[in-house]
């Protein structure tokens, strides 16, 4: 899984691309975790190259999710794929995340 | 030509063994990938398959093993009509996933956890799931419908 961050005024977005399983979630945990002890607080990631995704990743977003939301901020995801978006129902997480279907969208929440 | 090769092969087994490594993920999905194209199946049945399986795989490397040496995982994969049998066993220390009580996911995101959820999606993902503690090995048996 590669990882692109850029930012948009006080927003980071994290564009996740390849697969994210247990092998590589530590990396995305680190990278959430100095954003978050770096003061960020306002996340969009977008999944629109992410392939794939198990607990492990899920693990990882609602660890982020609760230190942001924590922190008065907010972690919004774009652009899921079909069998992602079903992980995603199946774990009962699209009820606590904001999802929306491009990155502008998801921009517009904040 | 073709055909008769297909046909040779339609009962055979395909055999998977991976390492007690995390890093083996990758070459689970990439011999799943090709294991769904050889045998023409949908990518959702392969899609689901990898999922239950990397859940499976990663909670034996993450908790089967107390020394640290080497170990096999063994996966073997057979399509019988419209089904598809799997049985993943390991030499780990016992443990049966059909105990794993299922997570409660109507809480809000504060007292969310996320124990439990890996094995809950290996049920989600199979229509039959089966333990067996033999021979000093945990097996288990999974059975997906071919749709």
């Amino acid at each position: 899984m590669k990882i692109k961050e850029s930012k948009s005024g006080a927003v980071i977005m994290l564009d996740l691309n390849g697969r994210l399983d247990a092998s590589n979630s530590g990396v995305l945990e680190k990278k959430l975790t100095d954003l978050l002890g770096a003061g960020e607080k306002y996340f969009i990631l977008d999944f629109d190259r992410l392939d794939y995704i198990s607990s492990a990743g899920l693990r990882v977003l609602l660890m982020a999710a609760k230190k942001a939301n924590g922190a008065g901020g907010k972690v919004a995801l774009s652009s899921l794929k079909e069998h992602v978006r079903e992980v995603f129902d199946i774990a009962g997480f699209t009820a606590i995340f904001p999802i929306c279907s491009t990155s502008e969208e998801a921009a517009g929440l904040f | 030509m073709a055909l008769e090769r297909m046909a040779g092969t339609l009962d055979e087994e395909t055999r998977i063994e991976l390492k007690n490594s995390l890093s083996e993920l990758e070459r689970l999905s990439l011999a799943l990938e090709e294991f769904g194209d050889r045998r023409c199946l949908p990518l959702k049945t392969v899609m689901d398959v990898n999922l239950a399986l990397d859940e499976i795989f990663t909670n034996i490397v993450s908790y089967g093993f107390p020394d640290s040496d080497d170990h096999l995982i063994k996966i073997n994969l057979l399509i019988e009509g419209k089904e598809l049998n799997i049985t993943v066993e390991d030499d780990g220390m016992p443990f049966n996933p059909l105990e794993i009580p299922e997570p409660d996911l109507n809480v809000p995101l504060e007292e969310r956890k996320t124990g439990g959820l890996g094995i809950y999606f290996v049920r989600k993902m199979v229509d039959e799931l089966r333990y067996e503690r033999r021979q000093g090995k945990n097996v288990l048996f999974l059975k997906k419908k071919i749709i």
